[in-house]
């Protein structure tokens, strides 16, 4: 019994997920409140019903109490776990054991997470945000809530059956000639390619990369990129599994082991078309917009006009992803993301730079100087100070000039050009409030309007119809046969691969598992665990092999708790099992640094992982501080001995794997 | 051992408990109830009425809602400040809230042994409030609270143990002899079970630990002050040192009690030794300790024990000074019929008055010879069940090494190996089991309560106080008897424990330890009561991780946990949790395995030192 609730401070739902049972569960309780005749109403109606006083609970706790809700459980152990983003509350259920507080807590960053990498900026503002979530139009909500359960679906089920996913990091294909290969062709040949031709409307190819299931063949990046994050890297991989999802998964014959497989049930089928066999990729429907809100100052009678054409099939993903350059960071940039199925099972994907990304970089500069603007008359500066905040930068020479350079011929600019004059002129002028107090609506209504430009340049298809907008559906075509062409004869080999990345054969007996992590790079190893009817690990199939796969996401939830509160080493007897977990530190030339102290988080914090919440990357410039000008790295080791072998024998196999496991000569890749 | 007087005459821990209250939701029903009218009790009481209005009204909303998604009671709910256990009872809601550090398992019991202990005192909560007015009812609440949150370190609220005399102090002969004053209490057939208690710690008790903490809220009551708060009548043919008062026990704590006296659980001091596994049963331990010097010492503990070295002149010496000018008739006696020959065991449940002795007799055999082969002749007449365990129990296999398959098992056969009536089978796992912690609240709700009479015959710092029959009071016959016959021991006994100075507090020592007897509710330290006990001590809050996980986790037998700052052992049996933290030598590492860290060092470490402390690891 499991649902994933996402509601407004009014309690009204934005999204919902439920299992079959837990939605059966809802009619039940909503039937029982209800006299007798009545006709059953929407679902998201009965469950923002019974969820209700939940909701409103909470925000009372945050008004009175400033407190909130983390969690609760019941005696039959069915646990809830809440969080409020900024005007969004995430609520988590779930009752049948499989999920503990951890995993819940995770799955709700992580759906954040994935909302960000589809809206962007706008989920900073949000009354927009709310908008986005739950469209007005009953069968475009239906849509878009289908997408995102399928997209949370695809991630619980892989968290639940993909190690990558359970310590989120990377897994890539050990293969050193074949991948080397492979980054060569993409570099010389398909990139070069794509981005000398004129078919390409303006985008640039930034990042490539040819996944077989979830794990990494090659991953080329242009020079002129930035660092694709782990934590991005990891949503696309997400988002490639659900738009091209892998056979084996398929063919699992276990339904339980796949979160939510109840939906299905109940939802009408996905409407576009998933022929494997077919050359054509295979996409999802671009998302489509509407907005239509009285109570927001934007140009929606602008959006009014918009039609909601049909889905371009060779209109490509609109991912927002995080981008490094010289002079800063720049979270949530617009890209396009193509995802070109080769066979079942083994998939490119190409990133793209759109043409005006340009204006989403300045957006985020205004944004950001607003907010922290904002954040200062809150903390109730002095205004010279808070005023400092607009002058140093020159943020208002260059939003004047930014207004101008979009021009009035837009609603939505001509929208942010009244609000900036209105500001300017409480801000600036002697009769205005000054830098006060009074100052932040004003500062508000600017945040709402540029989230509101940012969302009308990336959302909506701008462009003219007869110009091309992306990658030419037969550019498009011609990468997917170049590398088709490439791996034709590898197709097979791969598929297998995947499945036997690294073999324990030459690990001692008393070995029975191991995870490996850098990460520095978010990249992991470790020997296959996939427990299906046809495919076997060494470890066999059936319930030894389910059992070991249970006790190694016990233990990396176990270790994960241990972290969290300031533990890097961990061992226990459990059983017949002998687990040990160690976090160090080296430097770039493989000297182990001296183990730091880690911070203690509480029990709410966001999850240790990459994905949703980057831990580690805040771990290495916590520890960083103490090691400056040095390349720091960081490693993870998990293993799992027979509890028989003594322990000092246990510690020096843990020793020989974490100083032979990254090795240059035995792994070339990494 | 003198922190931790210090600390008892501190005002209560803070930290312990932030707020708790109990809320009568069918007093608010109708749209113009107001939510004060529900509130029975709040504490802390100084806190706004709105404020406590709110706390009531948005927690039972929740409540209600969260527990018909689930169909069940809601049991935990967290804030970012605060964790609250949450017990909803025919409209009734409980609430205790503690600060997000302690351990959920913890929260859980302490909001538990509350009510259970309003039940003990008052007999069911809904009749309470129906006889009494609500201000009577909330002072016993916040005495209560405030006798629950007086422990003496953050550790003893991790695990919610009893507080017993440091006994490494105390001459093993005087918790002999308190031992054999209860016993002889017992002889009366209307009394039921007792416990001697000194200064409000337990000296020797007959009765489970969850029943002799609730004793002894009354003891502490009539200790601070002579006040009769609870209403208790006093007999004035003893004067003022008996005091007796009307208590409510589930009809399982009665069964237990009613089931073979002898054989139940009889003393519950913390003698260092109690740390050995299972197969040192806690039958009379007072007396098997004073023997086993002599007749086996070879015996691994006891042989090592430092005051051991001193015991054997010790003994003669003592057991004069102590036993001959103030020892009664009947403690005499139990020491003579010890040394008697073996007669047949008495089948359970058997409390005739004839009967005692032979029990007596049998419990002082067994004790003597609980590791001999003279087991299974006692048990051979006993139900094979109860022997199986027994012989399991004294048996040399290494108890950690069965926790898994035994967990269950050999906890009962503990139960058994005393209670002998079966009733309590599987209490103890279940009590260490969070999710049974409702379970056992749930019986006392259920279950009829049964009114008894506890006893009180206080002595100075000493009492006895004894559960019995409630037409004990009436029989003057038994009370005198009773009275008279424990008098002069407990004088003497009195006499003795005033003297005991409390001793050095333990040497800080190159470590520092915390042993843990689940089925004694007992706890050894050498870590003073405070500050150094404060919750942001790295061996606390590694005790307080690793006690969560062993609760959580069956299975897991040990564990080694490292911060930058602090490594920490961790080691669980079926009865005993054992933790350890070396001090000094360098930490220094990479955090790389290693097989010649130092952290893993810590079980032999821990093995090695903790012996001289009574603790076998092996």
């Amino acid at each position: 019994m499991k649902c994933l609730l996402i509601a407004s401070e009014s309690a009204e739902v934005l999204f919902h997920w439920t299992d079959l049972e837990f939605q059966q569960n809802i009619q039940k309780q909503y039937g029982a409140s209800q006299e007798e005749g009545q006709r059953f109403p929407a679902f998201e109606d009965m469950i923002s019903t019974q969820f209700a006083p939940i909701i409103i609970s909470c925000s009372t706790i945050v008004d009175r109490q400033s407190d909130s809700y983390t969690s609760f459980t019941t005696e039959n152990n069915h646990i809830y776990v809440l969080h409020q983003f900024d005007e969004c509350l995430y609520i988590a259920v779930n009752g049948d054991g499989e999920e503990k507080e951890d995993d819940l807590r995770r799955k709700i960053y992580v759906m954040k997470k994935m909302i960000e990498v589809r809206f962007g900026m706008v989920t900073l503002s949000g009354a927009l945000l709310k908008r986005e979530l739950r469209p007005q139009d009953t069968e475009q909500r239906a849509r878009l809530w289908k997408q995102l359960q399928k997209l949370l679906e695809t991630y619980s089920r892989l968290r639940e059956n993909d190690q990558s996913f359970l310590v989120e990091a990377v897994e890539r294909l050990i293969h050193p000639t074949l991948c080397e290969q492979c980054i060569e062709f993409l570099e010389r040949r398909l990139v070069q390619q794509l981005n000398s031709s004129v078919d390409r409307a303006g985008e640039e190819v930034l990042h490539a990369f040819i996944l077989v299931h979830t794990k990494l063949l090659a991953f080329y990046s242009s020079r002129n990129a930035s660092t694709l994050a782990t934590s991005d890297l990891l949503a696309l991989i997400i988002m490639a599994q659900n738009m091209c999802p892998s056979n084996v998964d398929l063919d699992d014959p276990s339904p339980e082991s796949t979160s939510g497989s109840g939906p299905e049930s109940f939802y009408t089928p996905e409407p576009s078309p998933t022929d494997r066999d077919s050359k054509k990729p295979v996409r999802e429907s671009p998302p489509l917009f509407e907005f239509v809100d009285p109570d927001i100052q934007m140009a929606e009678d602008s959006l009014h006009t918009l039609e909601v054409s049909p889905p371009d099939p060779s209109a490509p993903r609109r991912v927002f992803l995080e981008v490094h350059l010289k002079d800063g960071l720049y979270p949530m940039m617009p890209h396009s993301m193509y995802c070109l199925p080769l066979w079942p099972g083994i998939t490119l994907v190409l990133l793209t730079k759109i043409p005006t990304s340009a204006v989403a970089m300045s957006v985020y500069k205004f944004l950001e100087a607003f907010a922290k603007l904002e954040k200062r008359l809150n903390e109730g500066q002095s205004p010279a100070a808070a005023k400092s905040q607009l002058t140093t930068l020159d943020i208002r020479g260059k939003l004047d000039k930014f207004i101008k350079a979009l021009g009035p011929s837009e609603l939505q600019f001509g929208h942010l050009q009244s609000v900036w004059t209105d500001f300017k002129s409480r801000a600036f002028t002697k009769g205005g409030s000054g830098f006060t107090e009074d100052l932040i609506p004003s500062c508000k209504a600017m945040k709402t309007q540029l989230c509101g430009v940012y969302r009308h340049c990336f959302f909506t298809d701008s462009g003219s119809a007869d110009t091309p907008r992306w990658l030419s559906p037969a550019l498009q075509e011609r990468a997917q046969t170049m590398v088709q062409d490439k791996l034709i004869d590898w197709k097979d080999f791969l598929l297998v691969k995947s499945k036997r990345n690294i073999t324990m054969v030459s690990y001692p007996i008393s070995l029975v598992h191991f995870i490996c992590v850098d990460r520095s790079t978010g990249q992991m190893i470790a020997p296959s665990l996939s427990i299906t009817e046809r495919t076997t690990s060494e470890l066999g199939k059936g319930p030894v092999a389910q059992y070991i796969k249970s006790k190694v996401w016990g233990l990396v939830s176990t270790t994960r708790r241990y972290l969290q509160k300031g533990y890097s080493t961990v061992t226990l007897r459990d059983g017949d099992f002998y687990f040990c977990y160690f976090l160090w530190f080296e430097n770039e030339t493989g000297y182990k640094l001296e183990a730091g102290d880690i911070p203690t988080l509480p029990d709410d914090s966001a999850p240790i992982g990459m994905l949703a919440w980057d831990y580690y990357r805040k771990l290495l410039r916590y520890y960083r501080k103490n090691h400056q000008g040095e390349a720091v790295k960081c490693y993870e080791l998990l293993t799992i001995h027979l509890a028989v072998i003594p322990t000092d024998i246990i510690l020096q196999h843990c020793r020989q794997l974490a100083t032979k496991l990254w090795e240059p000569s035995r792994n070339p890749l990494l | 051992m003198q922190d931790k007087l210090m600390a008892e005459l501190m005002p209560p821990d803070p930290r312990r408990c932030n707020y708790f209250f109990l809320y009568d939701g069918s007093k608010v029903r109708g749209e113009g109830d107001l939510t004060r009218e529900g509130i029975c009790y709040f504490y802390p009481e100084e806190t706004l009425l709105e404020k406590q209005e709110l706390l009531c009204s948005q927690f039972a909303g929740v409540g209600r809602c969260v527990s018909e998604l689930s169909s069940s009671p809601v049991q935990t709910l967290r804030l970012r400040h605060n964790k609250f256990a949450i017990r909803m009872k025919d409209d009734f809601l409980w609430a205790l809230g503690c600060s997000v550090d302690v351990p959920t398992v913890s929260v859980c019991e302490l909001l538990d042994q509350l009510i259970n202990l309003f039940c003990f005192y008052n007999g069911s909560v809904r009749q309470s409030y129906q006889l009494n007015s609500q201000e009577t009812l909330a002072a016993r609440w916040a005495r209560y609270l405030s006798y629950l949150q007086s422990g003496s370190s953050e550790m003893c609220h991790i695990f919610s143990c009893l507080k017993t005399i440091d006994s490494t102090n105390v001459d093993p002969l005087l918790l002999l002899k308190a031992a054999l004053i209860l016993q002889a209490c017992q002889r009366c057939p209307l009394v039921l079970a007792g416990c001697i208690l000194f200064r409000g710690r337990v000296v020797s008790t007959q009765m489970s630990p969850e029943l002799t903490m609730k004793v002894m809220v009354h003891e502490s009551e009539t200790y601070t002050k002579g006040q009769r708060l609870n209403g208790p009548s006093t007999s004035s043919s003893f004067g003022g040192a008996v005091s007796s008062t009307t208590v409510y026990l589930t009809m399982s704590e009665l069964q237990y009690l009613k089931s073979a006296p002898v054989d139940r659980d009889s003393s519950s001091h913390s003698t260092p030794n109690k740390n050995v596994p299972p197969k040192k049963t806690r039958l009379s331990r007072t007396l098997s300790d004073t023997p086993s010097t002599e007749s086996e010492p070879s015996y691994p503990n006891s042989s090592q024990t430092p005051q051991k070295t001193s015991f054997s002149p010790h003994l003669s010496g003592s057991d004069n000074s102590v036993c001959s000018p103030t020892a009664s008739q009947s403690a005499t006696d139990s020491l003579n019929l010890s040394l008697l020959s073996l007669r047949p065991p008495l089948s359970n449940g058997k409390h005739c008055h004839e009967a005692e002795e032979e029990a007596l007799e049998e419990s002082c055999y067994h004790s003597f010879h609980n590791n001999g082969d003279g087991s299974s002749q006692i048990h051979s007449e006993e139900d094979s069940s109860v022997f199986e365990e027994n012989s399991h129990l004294n048996g040399d296999g290494d108890a950690a090494g069965e926790a898994v398959f035994d967990f269950r098992g050999t906890d009962s056969g503990n139960e058994q190996s005393h209670g002998g009536g079966g009733t309590d089978q599987g209490r103890k796992a279940e009590m260490k089991d969070p999710s049974h912690l409702s379970g056992a609240f749930d019986d006392l709700e259920q279950s009829p309560l049964v009114d008894v009479t506890l006893y009180m015959h206080r002595v100075k710092g000493l009492v006895l106080a004894l559960l019995v029959e409630p037409h004990f009071l009436s029989d003057a016959a038994s009370m005198e008897e009773v009275y008279h016959s424990s008098l002069a021991s407990l004088n003497g006994l009195e006499a003795h424990l005033r003297t005991i100075s409390p001793g050095a507090p333990g040497a800080p020592g190159p470590y520092v330890f915390a042993h843990f007897d689940c089925i004694q509710s007992t706890l050894t330290t050498n870590l003073s009561g405070r500050p150094g006990g404060a919750p942001e001590h790295p061996f606390v809050r590694a005790t307080s991780l690793l006690h969560s996980h062993f609760c959580n986790t069956e299975t897991l037998q040990e564990a080694i946990i490292r911060s930058a700052g602090a490594a920490v052992y961790g080691t669980r049996s079926v009865a005993q949790e054992t933790y350890f933290q070396q001090h000094g030598g360098s930490l220094r590492n990479s955090g790389i395995p290693n097989h010649q860290d130092s952290a893993f060092s810590l079980p032999s470490k821990a093995r090695h030192r903790l012996m001289k402390h009574g603790v076998n690891l092996l």
